[in-house]
């Protein structure tokens, strides 16, 4: 391991984790001692959201400028919270049946993630619908922010709408929420969480411009290569039928 | 057309599934809303989608300014979209003999949610215009863009069949109503950088 600022994060991570297993079991859950897979699922909650806003910032920034720098950020962004979302998902199914006996509830924030994982797939769809990189850009970047409202709706709305019950306990600013102890270590998950996404980001955003990159310098090569309008005819004189074919 | 055969074959559809027992509230509110959510999907984003086809788009593009173009487009399938559930609407309450508690409820939500529902396919045709594949490309990306809208429409027009609270239902009205003015606030200038050759 050359940088040292990797090993400090693996040394982080598995602190966070035996963290999260000195954590007394939560009281009130069918699974007290299973109860810790809050200790993950939470936060990649909080980084799915994360990356999508400031994916939706990057994708405004690249209608403004320097359109395939920060497209290639966009993109990259777009993948890390699809990635957090879909752990988010497996590790709420994986909740949702050792707490409440089935893999999946008719629960209005599990339905809302799946929905913000729908427009995340909707936002891929849009980018591998076009070839032009220009086109690419600018159509994701108007898809991403057009659908903020959406994922603000689905995200911070509609699982408090008044006459939407569910089964996810309100814990964010409201007394009686999670001990001290479960906060820090979702915190302190969280924060190695991010560092972690945040090196996977730059290393997919280095890899989006390098294909791109490779993407010019495969085109150059093409338009150098002699095509069958650059060949040159020449008028040749074809031999008379009475003149002898060898002079 | 595309979209009055679509929603007709849906109402006789559910029709069917419910012969013999009344339709509760909240069903009936969610299956009204997919009608209208899918007849939107398949027959609204026909209108840049078939400027495309038929070479015109590039007219348009010379001779208006964008902002207009998206405004003609989703006031026309606005207008569209609202004949589209009134007949749907009535076709369904007729078919399955459902009482309406709250008629202003219902009007007004359908009023704001058809014009958010327009609003949304509009952008999500320029989006899909210009793809090889843009008729499949533009319902996949409408479908889970406007569910967030579909949700809060069947929130109303759920009260408006007599089921739960005329709080909540008046509060999905209003959400709608948001919802369009946010849609139609913001589509323009989404629209404008998308409908660029």
């Amino acid at each position: 391991m050359r940088n040292p600022l990797n090993l400090l994060l693996l040394l982080a991570m598995a602190g966070a984790t035996v963290l999260s297993f000195l954590a007394p079991p939560a009281k009130g859950f069918q699974e007290p001692d299973l109860a810790r897979i809050i200790f993950f699922h939470l936060p990649c909650a909080f980084a799915t959201t994360a990356f999508l806003f400031f994916g939706a910032f990057a994708a405004i920034r690249s209608l403004q400028a320097d359109r395939l720098l920060w497209d290639a950020r966009a993109e990259a962004a777009h993948s890390m919270a699809a990635g957090m979302a879909i752990a988010t998902m497996l590790s709420g199914i994986l909740f949702s049946k050792v707490q409440w006996g089935a893999w999946w509830q008719n629960d209005p924030r599990q339905t809302s993630f799946l929905l913000v994982l729908l427009i995340l797939g909707a936002y891929f769809a849009i980018r591998a619908a076009f070839q032009d990189p220009e086109r690419r850009a600018r159509n994701s970047a108007a898809y991403s922010v057009g659908s903020l409202l959406p994922n603000l709706f689905l995200i911070f709305v509609f699982p408090r709408l008044p006459q939407i019950s569910t089964f996810h306990p309100e814990v964010i600013g409201k007394p009686g929420g999670f001990d001290p102890i479960y906060w820090r270590t979702i915190l302190a998950v969280f924060a190695c969480l991010m560092v972690a996404a945040a090196w996977a980001y730059r290393q997919r955003v280095r890899a989006i411009l390098l294909e791109e990159r490779l993407e010019q310098l495969d085109a150059e090569l093409d338009s150098r290569k002699p095509s069958s309008a650059d060949r040159v005819v020449r008028a040749v004189r074809l031999p008379e039928p009475d003149e002898p074919a060898h002079r | 057309m595309s979209a009055g055969l679509f929603s007709v074959s849906a109402v006789v559809a559910v029709w069917f599934a419910s012969f013999g027992f009344r339709l509760p509230g909240g069903l009936a509110a969610g299956l009204l809303w997919v009608t209208l959510l899918f007849s939107a999907v398949v027959a609204l984003p026909r209108v840049l989608l078939a400027e495309e086809e038929n070479g015109t788009g590039d007219l348009l593009r010379q001779w208006a300014r964008p902002q207009a173009v998206f405004w003609g487009k989703a006031l026309f399938n606005s207008l569209q979209m609202v004949l589209t559930a009134l007949a749907l609407t009535v076709l369904f309450l007729v078919l399955t003999d459902l009482q309406i508690r709250h008629p202003l409820l219902l009007a007004l939500s359908l009023a704001a949610g058809c014009s958010a529902l327009a609003a949304g396919t509009t952008l999500c045709g320029a989006l899909a215009a210009q793809a090889p594949n843009r008729a499949a490309l533009s319902v996949a990306v409408s479908v889970p863009f406007l569910l967030p809208m579909v949700a809060l429409g069947i929130t109303a027009v759920r009260v408006s069949f007599g089921q739960g609270d005329l709080g909540g239902g008046w509060q999905g009205c209003l959400g709608l109503a948001c919802y369009a003015v946010a849609t139609f606030s913001g589509g323009p200038h989404l629209f404008a950088a998308v409908w660029k050759r």
